[in-house]
């Protein structure tokens, strides 16, 4: 049966349809391999009971209640129960192995505190890395496990209105100030119906998805978990960890699953290419997938086909990519290329494309952009330039979207909302064109710096950096620039030679430190050197665009006596 | 397996993961200053897992700075494993 008739105008409703659904559902994947099924009826029969565990606990309509709730069925259960409670859920993403736990402390803090959140969810293996920032968030009232709403308390489901707000989604916005996207119910009802059903035409006796997607992120949330609740679709979820530590994991699910439905960044399909062994493959049967979604991360074209290379021995048809484009803002997904259709990208000429012309390239050594597809029904896509005036085909420009799946802005934030979101186009911050129809996603126009999946702001990095001895706040710039077809993070730092050597050490390790990324080069450079606006701000894409030109190399060397003593190596 | 053999372990499979050479740390390096990030880092703990068949849950790895304190981690589990 498709999932063609009209979607049910609000989440709380979509769940209460599913109270007698017995065939479908959720199977959760445990990191010990161990799985469990759930059908949406028991699913829902749950999350009605945890509803009223929460109201017990004092949770009135619209409260927020922050999850920190890294396995999948208590994310799931937690989630719904919020819903369900007539509560705002705002999902943030728990503590990570390698990670410093005093920055994870602070974003938790400003997270919770910028939502207001009145409880915060957690399980007993969390707990204890996000009790310290409890008694620093001023709105909290409790910190409680999911252990701790298991007793009876009975059901409860409070009816939304499709104007109300679903859920926040923290998604961008530097680690002082983050934004929490505002989600309404008719959202969520306008997105995913036009993705489960026109993006994906949904048969829901025959597919499956599987995603090892986080849940705290749009993409696991939205594209997996809402979207299939709405549609009534099987999904298998796996633990984001088991993917990242053997990637195997994801290709075994889908085999094992015949899941015919999933979705990644671009990182990820690395990670498989490289990973995976062919020996591995052997086992098998990846011919039943039909929908191979690439989304939330610049998608490069040679990765993609990397992918299917290494698959094909297992069935891997690469008529299943499915390119699109999206943003937490938008809810979730933008546009989709035709299923089926699988890569389709541009050639274009890229002297030209730094005019802002997508001139197709003339020979070879043109730059490679993958087609994203239409815009879905009901929704409108254009081209803008810095004015806001249309740009006509293959005219560089900002990507501005309208329609029902625009969120209704950022929580608390109505300058930052009245700047995003204009005469109800939404202003996305990528630069793109469209030709014959089709999205082609080239940059951002936005500083935003997104390595292997996560997003950075460039001034986070330049704070930390800056904070060093023998570095001056103001004199740091930071960048990612493509190498290999993965973006990889540069920061160029003024300083003396003497300073030089523990400059480029000290940095790395503070970026390691505070944000557990790795520095390709920490490149110091002579006082004065860095591009700079007539108010003095240090210029990023032009310091970029020096440091691709090769414009700094030696020229602290340069700068320098020649009699002084040996030259130190930039970089490594 | 002593303990020198699961440092060497170490070495070559973070090499593996992030393609650069690793011969010169030592266990009281810490992990911050390997320039490896948190994916990379789960990359190579995924890695130690399938060759040693053993599992190194997330919990287990909380507090984790040095690769001494890693390998500390993966003895423990290897002796529970036996």
């Amino acid at each position: 049966m498709s999932a063609s008739r009209p979607f049910a105008p609000t989440l709380t409703r979509a769940l209460e349809a599913l109270q007698g659904e017995s065939r479908h559902g959720f199977t959760f994947v445990r990191a010990d391999g161990e799985e469990r099924w759930f059908s949406f009826g028991e699913l829902v029969g749950l999350g009605a009971r945890r509803a009223a565990a929460l109201r017990a606990r004092g949770v009135a309509k619209g409260d927020r209640v922050a999850l920190v709730v890294p396995e999948g069925e208590e994310f799931v259960l937690s989630f719904i129960g919020a819903v369900m409670a007539g509560a705002i859920p705002v999902p943030m993403y728990p503590a990570v192995s390698f990670r410093n736990l005093h920055v994870y402390h602070d974003t938790v803090t400003h997270i919770a505190g910028a939502a207001g959140a009145k409880l915060m969810v957690t399980t007993a293996s969390s707990r204890e890395f996000v009790a310290p920032a409890a008694p620093r968030i001023p709105s909290l009232t409790g910190l409680v496990t999911v252990d701790d709403l298991a007793g009876d308390h009975g059901s409860l489901i409070e009816h939304a209105q499709p104007g109300d707000t679903a859920f926040l989604q923290f998604t961008s916005g530097s680690t002082s100030r983050p934004k929490g996207v505002v989600v309404t119910h008719d959202n969520l009802r306008a997105n995913t119906e036009a993705f489960v059903k026109e993006g994906l035409a949904v048969d829901i006796d025959v597919d499956k998805g599987v995603s090892w997607l986080p849940m705290f992120h749009d993409m696991g949330l939205i594209g997996f978990v809402i979207g299939p609740l709405f549609g009534s679709v099987d999904v298998v979820f796996l633990p984001t960890a088991s993917f990242v530590r053997r990637p195997g994991v994801w290709l075994e699910a889908l085999s094992r699953h015949k899941g015919t439905i999933t979705y990644a960044p671009n990182f990820a399909f690395q990670l498989v290419a490289k990973r995976v062994k062919e020996r591995d493959l052997a086992e098998l049967d990846l011919s039943p997938l039909r929908a191979t979604g690439s989304g939330a991360e610049p998608i490069n074209a040679k990765t993609l086909r990397d992918f299917a290379d290494k698959l094909a021995p297992a069935g891997f048809d690469r008529r299943s990519f499915l390119a699109s484009y999206g943003m937490a803002e938008a809810t979730l997904a933008i546009s989709f290329v035709p299923r089926g259709a699988g890569l389709t990208a541009d050639a274009v000429d890229p002297k030209a494309l730094e005019q802002g012309k997508a001139s197709p390239a003339s020979a070879e050594g043109g730059r490679e952009i993958v087609s994203c597809g239409r815009s879905f029904a009901g929704h409108e896509v254009a081209i803008v330039d810095e004015r806001g005036a249309r740009l006509g085909e293959r005219e560089v420009g900002e990507i501005v979207v309208k329609g029902p799946s625009v969120c209704a802005g950022y929580y608390g934030e109505p300058e930052l909302t009245a700047g995003a979101i204009r005469d109800g186009w939404l202003h996305t911050g990528d630069l793109g064109y469209v030709a014959g129809g089709e999205i082609y996603v080239c940059g951002r126009l936005k500083d935003l710096i997104i390595i292997r999946g996560r997003n950075f702001y460039p001034s986070d990095i330049e704070w930390a950096v800056g904070d060093l001895p023998g570095v001056r706040r103001g004199n740091v710039v930071a960048f990612s620039v493509d190498a290999g077809g993965e973006e990889q993070l540069v920061v160029c730092v003024e300083g003396t030679r003497a300073d030089a050597q523990s400059i480029r050490e000290a940095a790395a390790k503070v970026v390691n430190d505070d944000f557990a990324l790795n520095v390709r080069e920490v490149v110091v450079i002579p006082l004065g050197t860095l591009p700079r606006t007539s108010s003095g701000k240090p210029q990023r894409r032009k310091t970029k665009q020096m440091y691709v030109d090769g414009a700094f190399d030696g020229a602290l060397e340069q700068a320098a006596s020649p009699s002084a003593q040996e030259g130190a190596t930039e970089g490594a | 397996m002593e303990r020198n053999t699961r440092l060497e372990l170490f070495k070559e499979i973070a090499a593996e993961v992030v393609e650069r050479d690793f011969s010169k740390i030592e266990e009281a390096t810490p992990i911050s200053e390997l320039g490896i990030d948190s994916l990379g880092m789960l990359e190579i703990v995924g890695e130690m897992e399938r060759r040693l068949k053993i599992r190194l849950p997330d919990e287990a790895l909380a507090g984790v700075e040095t690769v001494q304190n890693l390998l500390d981690v993966v003895e423990k589990r290897q002796q529970m494993a036996n």
